[in-house]
């Protein structure tokens, strides 16, 4: 990566400051090398001191096979969602929205979060759909819901449920229904509050003087490559998470009532259970309620580790710092809402 | 990232994914054996993309490279970036490529088995609320998987113990020691990825215990356990013979 200070402008991105932002005088390429291998080998002198005698290779072990476990995971639902994403604004017209979608943003983003539940996918797919339907001139809020509604009440996702909870159909209901209700709040919320410039729509290459199918292959390109390298961030932490928090933690709390609701919701943005399975998981937490087991169905696909990294990729900083505590604060409230009326 | 590093990162990424699937059974150790039929199609896809990507910038070389704004000279993006360049941050994607063939992280075992079993255990199967067909008693240890087990364990302790009491099962898992001595034959199940594999622990009675991790098949039966004893939750066996196997193909259940 080490080139001579002339070429660089060519060959960096945008996540590096342009030459002239650092006051002063800029180190000489020798020298910050020089630094960044001295920094390097004290990390590593400490790390071989004090972390590694305390590190079981079994635990290292377990850590990379779940690391590994997650991102082959995501890996098929994120390039479907990328193709999906793509297709949409490379061969949709953008006509099409403005005719299936009212004009008013109001109007627009319920029937975004009715039409979530048509696409069958976990929460990787539909970030970059998201993406890409803002890319094609539909009203953020009314993508944003969409984004939420796709992953929690999609036919494939519910039918998992339903096997999941086999002698408990309300809790099918419980998960459509509080889902639902946070997808449309959470894009009215939006609506109301939020400001253009907190999130980045993701850019399209120009499709003019190129042919449809090149564009498809930009775009796609270009959305993997700024969702890979987050999904890994996001695998990276579950993966963590998974190692090294004991697990007995959480059944202290199970008899509780508003703890146990909000220890779960916890656990589901820790986790970072794909939504197709993440049923399974809150059927064999038997010891806790039903409305902290539906707060655990309805953050997970909203909020996670994993959602919370490719959202930075896709719509900014920003943007996830301040959609990811909004959501979790509603799908709370709405499962507690729902819990309460239906389980 | 430029964009022919961007090309070859899609193939490296695809081809590790067709390597796990197709050219060896690794990838059994972190997701479901049915994922095979997703992962085939998006490996494929993402080696065209990069090849397609390749051949069409080997071939626009000459006019394209010295320029990096082809096509859209007026409006680099709101953020003023350049999409035809990749991020940094997609370098990361070399990381899990470099965890499948560097370290080739093995199937989870007794470390996980071993945090899970502060957890309570895992319901019986859903489908013993219908319950379960009777089992033949003279035909010799019956092979069944630790779920079958624990579920039928499960309805005979709460219901009629004669139906399970005393018919010799043969299970299948790996070993894990017992805090406080002892062990058990543990067997992980996962839903969807080895991130949300929960153990299904069975305790082996009246048989020396194998190394840690071991994978064994053990014959023996269960038996009725008296009110109060089986607060763990966990069922016992009692063995009778325990063989060493090869790890299975698919490790998890």
């Amino acid at each position: 990566m080490m080139e001579p200070a002339g070429l660089r402008t060519a060959d960096d991105d945008d996540l590096l400051p342009p030459p002239d932002w650092a006051p002063g005088r800029p180190m000489a390429p020798g020298t910050r090398a020089a630094w960044g291998f001295a920094a390097l080998a004290a990390v590593l002198a400490a790390g071989r001191l004090w972390v590694a005698p305390a590190v079981d290779s079994r635990a290292l072990d377990a850590w990379t096979t779940i690391f590994v476990a997650v991102c082959v995971q995501a890996l098929p639902f994120l390039v479907f969602g990328v193709t999906l994403s793509a297709a949409i604004t490379v061969f949709v017209p953008a006509a099409f929205w403005k005719r299936v979608l009212p004009s008013r943003p109001g109007a627009a983003v319920p029937v975004a979060g009715a039409m979530g539940a048509v696409l069958p996918g976990c929460e990787c797919a539909s970030v970059p759909v998201a993406g890409g339907l803002m890319a094609r001139g539909v009203a953020p809020a009314a993508a944003l819901t969409f984004l939420l509604a796709a992953p929690a009440i999609n036919p494939v996702v519910l039918v998992a449920t339903a096997v999941a909870f086999p002698d408990a159909p309300e809790m099918v209901a419980g998960r459509f229904a509080a889902s639902l209700l946070v997808a449309v709040l959470a894009g009215w919320t939006w609506l109301l509050i939020g400001k253009g410039e907190w999130i980045r729509v993701p850019p399209r290459p120009a499709a003019e003087g190129v042919g449809r199918w090149e564009a498809f292959r930009q775009a796609m390109r270009h959305d993997v490559m700024h969702a890979g390298g987050f999904l890994v961030v996001g695998g990276a932490a579950a993966a963590t998470i998974n190692v090294v928090v004991p697990a007995g933690w959480v059944s202290g709390v199970a008899d509780s009532g508003w703890p146990s609701v909000l220890v779960l919701a916890a656990l589901a943005v820790l986790m970072s259970i794909c939504s197709e399975a993440d049923a399974f998981v809150a059927a064999s937490l038997s010891q806790f309620s039903p409305t902290a087991r539906l707060a655990f169905l309805v953050v997970g696909p909203m909020v996670d580790l994993k959602l919370a990294a490719l959202q930075t990729g896709f719509f900014g900083r920003r943007f996830a710092v301040r959609f990811a505590p909004l959501t979790f604060a509603l799908a709370i409230a709405a499962s507690a809402l729902v819990g309460g009326v239906l389980l | 990232m430029t964009r022919a590093a961007q090309n070859l990162l899609l193939i490296l990424v695809g081809g590790a994914v067709l390597w796990i699937t197709l050219a060896t059974d690794d990838y059994l150790n972190y997701v479901r054996p049915g994922f095979r039929y997703v992962l085939v199609p998006a490996a494929l896809a993402l080696v065209a993309l990069g090849a397609a990507g390749l051949r069409r910038e080997w071939s626009d070389e000459p006019t394209a490279e010295p320029d990096p704004h082809p096509g859209h000279g007026g409006h680099p993006g709101p953020h003023g970036h350049d999409h035809a360049r990749g991020p940094r941050v997609a370098w990361l994607l070399c990381l899990p490529v470099l965890a499948i063939f560097v370290i080739a992280p093995p199937a989870l075992g007794s470390f996980t088995a071993a945090r899970g079993a502060d957890r309570p255990p895992a319901p019986p199967p859903s489908r013993d609320s219908e319950g379960y067909a009777p089992l033949p008693r003279d035909r010799g240890p019956i092979p069944m998987t630790m779920g079958e087990f624990i579920g039928r364990a499960w309805q005979a302790q709460t219901g009629d113990p004669s139906t399970f009491e005393g018919v010799p099962v043969r299970l299948t898992g790996f070993v894990t020691p017992r805090r406080g001595g002892g062990w058990q034959v543990t067997r992980l199940r996962m839903a969807c990825c080895a991130g949300d594999a929960v153990p299904f622990p069975v305790i082996v009675k009246g048989l020396p215990r194998p190394p840690a991790d071991t994978w064994v098949q053990v014959e023996g039966t269960w038996r009725r356990q008296p009110p109060g004893a089986a607060k763990s939750g966990v069922h016992v066996l009692y063995g009778t013979s325990v063989k060493r196997i090869k790890r299975p193909a698919n490790p998890y259940e």
